[in-house]
């Protein structure tokens, strides 16, 4: 900022000003121009002073420089101060309030004692049967969709496409036919195909004893509005 | 006659030495060391001189007593007791640490090398930066978690302080404990 000409022109139109309100202004902006010859000398002290440095050449240094070098340069201009910690007389009221707040070792360990659930028992197959998990019934079940997959593949003469035989009369029968579908594949009952974009299944006459080793893991999404 | 008086002098100054020995070196507040006020209290008018018997006790240990001018208060514009001395005297290292040993008392030479960057920055700043630009400054060589992490170190260290606009300035442990003209003179001499 040109402090002079700011100066001058007050000098200039000083003679004719002639209220009180004019003076006035020419005071504060006088009160102004000192604040900046004032920021201006704290500016021109500190860049003359050995702390100067330009913020980039600084951001440069310490991206180009190696933290163990940057460490050793730190070190050489560190005297950390030496202190001991003590308790302060605030300390020790915290601790004695703390202390009398604190509940019998007895009581502690009794609010963690979590109650203890039944524990984990055995079951028979009868029960996974009525469950429908394992046991004859689910084997019955699989050989029911069996049967029913080959007789539809005879009155059609040709691949059951994969939905249609799927579907159930509610979303909860669909899922638990796809899922028994899925062990028919897997124990070789069937066949899952692709026709296209269709998925096919061809039943198999009896299981196969053959492992498929092109076998591969294909997950289905049952859409809700199936 | 004579001998009387300097034994009466030597253990005056013996028992005023014990007395601010134990100002300086135990922590009672956030802050160690003490003020200007609590050595006239304790010690006496003459505490200059006590403490200057005391730098030259401790310069054989290579410790020195520093006194460091502390940024005038709110209590200090109310007129508090506080604001009449606002000088605050430390021990501090006479001498400098080697990195060997900086890793003894607990600092990492990452954590060190982020320090000397951050003053550094800072001082270039004239003392003020905003914290944005600071953590961008470390993150460049530090990368963004470490950086966030290590401007909250120093912060609680009292290495750095920031204000509520979220400016960064140097805080009261690093106007006592470094030496910033060497600092920046060794910054600008060092070899990449």
């Amino acid at each position: 900022m040109d402090v002079k000409l700011g100066v001058e022109t007050l000098r200039q139109y000083y003679p004719v000003w002639e209220t009180f309100e004019d003076h006035c202004l020419d005071a504060h902006t006088i009160n102004r121009l000192s604040e900046v010859v004032r920021l201006q000398n704290t500016q021109l002290k500190f860049q003359s002073s050995a702390l100067y440095a330009d913020p980039e050449f600084i951001a440069r240094k310490v991206e180009r420089m190696s933290e163990k070098r940057l460490a050793e340069v730190f070190l050489q201009s560190w005297h950390p101060v030496t202190e001991l910690e003590q308790l302060t007389d605030g300390v020790v009221s915290d601790a004695l309030d703390y202390w009398n707040v604190l509940l019998p070792i007895s009581e502690r360990w009794k609010r963690r004692d979590y109650p203890q659930g039944k524990l984990p028992e055995t079951t028979n197959s009868d029960t996974l049967a009525e469950l429908g998990i394992q046991g004859k019934e689910f084997g019955k079940q699989l050989i029911d969709l069996w049967n029913d997959l080959r007789q539809l593949y005879n009155v059609e003469k040709k691949p059951v496409d994969y939905w249609k035989f799927v579907k159930g009369s509610s979303y909860q029968e669909t899922v638990q036919r796809a899922y028994h579908v899925s062990f028919l594949v897997t124990y070789g009952y069937a066949t899952l195909q692709t026709d296209g974009d269709q998925m096919v299944l061809v039943p198999n006459d009896a299981p196969s004893e053959k492992t498929n080793s092109g076998a591969v893991s294909f997950p289905v999404a049952i859409p809700r509005g199936l | 006659m004579i001998l009387e008086t300097e034994t009466q002098a030597k253990s005056f100054y013996s028992d005023k030495l014990k007395r601010a020995v134990h100002l300086l070196l135990f922590r009672r507040g956030k802050i160690p060391g003490a003020r200007e006020w609590e050595f006239k209290e304790k010690v006496g008018k003459n505490y200059e001189r006590v403490l200057a018997q005391l730098n030259e006790l401790l310069s054989e240990l290579d410790l020195e007593v520093k006194k460091v001018a502390e940024p005038r208060t709110e209590t200090a514009a109310e007129g508090g007791r506080a604001g009449l001395e606002e000088a605050r005297y430390f021990v501090a290292l006479k001498g400098t640490l080697g990195v060997k040993e900086a890793k003894m008392i607990g600092w990492r030479i990452d954590n060190l090398a982020a320090l000397s960057a951050s003053v550094a920055y800072l001082v270039s700043k004239q003392g003020k930066a905003g914290r944005e630009d600071l953590e961008k400054l470390l993150a460049q060589k530090f990368g963004r978690w470490k950086a966030l992490t290590l401007v909250d170190i120093f912060l609680r260290s009292g290495y750095l302080e920031e204000d509520d606009a979220g400016t960064m300035s140097l805080g009261w442990r690093t106007r006592s404990e470094i030496d910033l003209r060497a600092l920046m003179t060794k910054m600008a001499e060092a070899k990449v």
